[in-house]
């Protein structure tokens, strides 16, 4: 019985998934396209939870679902929100690039998945009561994975500098307002 | 013993609506005291003292034409007000108001449900929630409602951060997301305001600045936005809106409660655990009240400023304090 209320949430979470983020390119209007986004970002969340991972399910909502996302709707919304002229479909090389490009991820995803695990595959993974557990993940970080992620807060932090530097005006561009505003 | 799946149910139900009478009397409540404050009697019309107000408001609002803007967004107008209220009401789930009974050989924990992280799926639904105002103001195809919105966003996105950081110091000390165990941390030993009293203050200023209420209530400057985000509504959907705003102020107060003022311990009598914690609710929502009538309203880059160069740096001083200390004692 309980295996399969889990198969129909995984199945219905995963049509969601591949259906919102089909939507997600295919809504003319950028706002419905971020909104699709949410959705896609939120069955994802609930794919975490039926693999355990109850903590990155309510970061990954808390996080992309929330903080991100808001600030993409904000700049939608600031624009206009309008519909844009939906995309043409662009010369022909690019849609079949994109096929091939898919396709190309798929088998690789394929292949390394069936190296890697073999014939594990049909064990069931042995998932013990701290599995997914705030502390768990913390004590991962803070040894298995510290360096990368310490190179990762790095990263964010040369983001963070980059984008106040690109969005500070220099000097120069100042003067120039001010001789704008100056001129009758 | 785990408490069978129907009880939980049983217990959502009671507190759904427990929570919603609530919600009914704090805009009462949030009337009269502000009346008094402004030396005026508040309604009273309705009933003894104007006790049957909130019934009389909710007859009118649900009597009213479900008027609808032309140019709106029919799906996304119709459906942000759902998720405003939705949402609002399923965080309180979490918050423990007991310690739990055994009732006819049943156990009924003190909380709806107990989620090893509760801290953060509450702060994980109240992100949705604000989807409930951004898309509402967007969808209504209108200035007022449009800038509105645009300083939800904005508002919100500037102080999250605080609001986050300010509880980290209390999930370091308790050493744990879960709030039952933080309140447990706090049984028979000094309440976490004491030793986190800079972080309980910077929790209820950014916690003001979330739910959108004077002196940060930019959102919906009547004066300068007529409503801000729900100009557009009325009748019930109007109605769902307030609902949600009122019932997050709600759940800000008990988790206030929760993670600084000892949850439903009190220094004797524990056994009176939910009654404890609706006294140390109605405090925090009186003291919310009080701060509505007493301070005005910030200007946009006073409120700005104040969120990124005052709040955060102190919010993260906080942490990082707490965290030194925690490693160290």
């Amino acid at each position: 019985m309980g295996n399969v209320l889990v198969w129909a949430i995984w199945i219905g979470a995963a049509a969601a998934c591949l259906g919102s983020g089909i939507a997600v390119v295919s809504f003319a209007n950028p706002f419905f396209s971020a909104l699709a986004l949410i959705g896609n970002l939120a069955s994802l969340a609930v794919l975490f939870l039926l693999a355990s991972a109850e903590f990155v399910a309510a970061a990954q909502v808390l996080v992309y679902a929330g903080a991100v996302m808001v600030m993409f709707l904000f700049v939608i919304a600031y624009l206009g929100g309008r519909a844009d002229t939906p995309f043409e479909g662009g010369p022909s090389w690019v849609s079949f690039g994109a096929v091939l490009a898919a396709t190309a991820l798929l088998v690789e995803i394929v292949v390394a998945i069936g190296l890697k695990a073999g014939d594990l595959l049909a064990d069931e993974a042995e998932v013990g009561a701290a599995f997914g557990s705030p502390a768990e993940i913390g004590r991962f970080f803070l040894t298995d994975h510290l360096l990368a992620f310490e190179i990762t807060s790095i990263v964010l932090l040369i983001a963070a500098v980059g984008g106040v530097i690109l969005g500070t005006k220099t000097r120069a561009e100042e003067q120039l307002d001010r001789l704008d505003k100056a001129a009758p | 013993m785990t408490e069978p799946w129907w009880i939980s149910v049983i217990k959502a139900l009671i507190i759904i609506n427990l929570v919603l009478v609530g919600f009914a009397y704090l805009t009462l409540a949030e009337r009269k005291v502000m009346g008094r404050m402004q030396l005026r009697y508040g309604p009273n019309r309705a009933g003894p003292f104007g006790l049957l107000q909130p019934a009389a408001d909710l007859m009118k609002l649900i009597r009213k034409e479900s008027f609808f803007p032309a140019s709106a967004v029919d799906v996304l107008y119709i459906a942000s007000p759902f998720v405003a209220a939705f949402t609002a009401l399923s965080t309180f789930s979490v918050i423990p108001f007991g310690p739990g009974w055994e009732i006819f050989g049943y156990q009924v924990d003190g909380q709806v449900v107990d989620v090893p992280i509760s801290l953060i799926l509450i702060f994980a639904i109240g992100s949705i929630g604000t989807f409930g105002f951004i898309v509402a103001g967007w969808a209504s195809d209108s200035k007022f409602a449009l800038l509105g919105a645009m300083r939800t966003c904005a508002q919100l996105v500037s102080y999250e951060v605080s609001l986050a950081l300010s509880v980290l110091g209390v999930v370091l000390m308790a050493q744990s997301l879960s709030l039952t165990e933080i309140v447990a941390g706090q049984d028979g030993t000094w309440w976490y305001v004491v030793p986190q009293f800079v972080g309980f203050v910077v929790f209820l200023l950014a916690g003001t600045a979330e739910t959108a209420r004077a002196p940060f209530d930019l959102p919906e400057a009547e004066q300068e936005l007529v409503a801000g985000y729900h100009t557009e509504y009325g009748g019930m959907r109007f109605g769902l809106f307030t609902m949600s705003e009122y019932i997050n102020l709600i759940t800000l107060s008990g988790l206030a409660v929760t993670l600084f003022l000892g949850g439903w311990h009190f220094f004797f009598l524990d056994g009176l655990g939910p009654i404890w914690f609706l006294v140390k609710l109605l405090a925090l929502l009186f003291l919310f009240i009080w701060i509505r009538t007493t301070l005005p309203r910030l200007r946009y880059d006073q409120l700005m400023r104040f969120g990124w160069k005052v709040l955060l740096p102190v919010a993260t001083l906080n942490a990082v304090v707490t965290a030194i200390l925690v490693v160290a004692l």
